[in-house]
């Protein structure tokens, strides 16, 4: 009987509180400006083009990329698979379900870092998961996956895998024909795609 | 244990070993509350002694008002929480089939175990009828699985379907449940048996 009064006294007014705070409050998952401060500084959103490239060869069907320039941007040059979602739709009610779920890992891409940074930051305060941005964007892609430089010789073992890594999906992805092999060269075979071991994804990302 | 999991925080092993720890503490707590006594689970059903409903009922508010205030502030993401989908007619027969074989055996399936890990004998016939139960089920499921599978109706979760607030529901699931003490109170007076 008493325990049974120590426990409503406890439960009941507790009760009261959760019934009166708004419903808003209790179901909306919100990042402090701190937080998302400290996200952007430590820059765990980003992920590398070479780990996009990897997944990509591999036909990872966990990943979802989504190009958030404008349609006729898209149009022109995309990357394989990827949807469009331009940044002014981003809040329509057409892509919620798409951009708010749980199972695939959304890859925002812009031509830099910019727009998809914005489209991740307006993502992330709505409290979605699985968000992540594209380092560098399709310049940076461009640049590493398309047209990867040779590395001097002196470099490292590392480096060199790199870019063989980065010559071969370029190959795969259909890219690369201006990694023009020079003329004296006889006819060679396609580079083969080193597999990077598989990274951890982004940590502190959920 | 799923975020732990899905973040990588901890490995699927290590999450068995959780599992198994907090069910042996669940046991032990099942255990040293009496709920290895059929008689005082049947009890309930009879109204001389409603300690189980007491004991659930504490624990699921507790544990409601404490997700509550969780989420609110923003410790647990309640989207995480994976709720059983619902289909309705196997959740009405298999209901109705789990409670008519509380009160003739005197025993839930969990409670069946922890009253056959201290030697009772009823507990033996009622594990070796659950078994025998889910044979059958299983044996001939091709007869049943229409039925299993009627009237989906997603995860929907009481204050949805009633559609009120959460929080509102919530202080009107304590109210009911210290009604239900009350009542429970009243009816083992009402009620009395003999010690057992």
């Amino acid at each position: 009987m008493k325990m049974r009064l120590i426990i409503a006294s406890v439960l009941i007014p507790l009760g009261i509180i959760i019934a009166a705070v708004p419903e808003n409050k209790t179901k909306q998952f919100r990042l402090t400006a701190g937080e998302l401060l400290n996200e952007v500084r430590e820059g765990t959103q980003f992920i590398s083009t070479d780990q996009i490239a990897d997944m990509l060869v591999q036909k990872d069907p966990s990943l979802q990329l989504i190009d958030v320039r404008t349609q006729d941007e898209y149009e022109k040059y995309s990357l394989p698979g990827s949807v469009n979602v331009p940044l002014s739709d981003l809040l329509s009610e057409e892509w919620k379900d798409f951009l708010d779920q749980g199972v695939k890992m959304n890859v925002f891409y812009s031509n830099g870092n910019l727009k998809a940074n914005e489209a991740w930051m307006l993502t992330r305060q709505l409290g979605f998961k699985n968000n992540y941005v594209l380092q560098g964007g399709l310049n940076y892609w461009a640049e590493t996956i398309m047209n990867p430089t040779a590395p001097k010789s002196v470099l490292a073992d590392d480096e060199i895998a790199k870019y063989d890594f980065r010559k071969g999906a370029s190959m795969a992805l259909g890219g690369g024909s201006s990694v023009v092999s020079s003329s004296n060269e006889t006819k060679s075979v396609k580079p083969p795609i080193v597999r990077k071991k598989k990274k951890k994804r982004v940590a502190g990302g959920c | 244990m799923g975020p732990l999991i899905v973040n990588e925080i901890i490995s699927p092993d290590t999450n068995l070993l959780i599992a198994l720890l907090i069910g042996i503490g669940f046991g032990f707590v099942l255990e040293s509350s009496g709920f290895s006594s059929s008689r005082k689970l049947a009890g309930m059903f009879y109204g001389y002694d409603t300690t189980v409903l007491k004991v659930f009922f504490t624990a699921a508010i507790t544990a409601m008002v404490g997700m509550l205030f969780f989420s609110l502030f923003g410790w647990m993401d309640l989207s995480y929480i994976y709720i059983n989908p619902t289909y309705l007619t196997s959740a009405i027969v298999g209901g109705t089939i789990m409670g008519v074989g509380f009160i003739v055996g005197g025993f839930c399936p969990g409670t069946a175990f922890c009253a056959l890990s201290i030697g009772k004998l009823d507990a033996l016939a009622f594990v070796g009828g659950l078994v025998l139960g889910i044979i059958i089920f299983t044996e001939g499921y091709p007869l049943w699985e229409d039925m299993y599978k009627a009237d989906f109706l997603g995860a929907p979760t009481m204050n949805e379907i009633l559609d009120i607030p959460r929080g509102v529901f919530a202080l009107g699931m304590i109210l009911v449940a210290f009604a239900m003490f009350w009542v429970g109170e009243w009816a083992e007076k009402k009620f009395p048996r003999e010690e057992y």
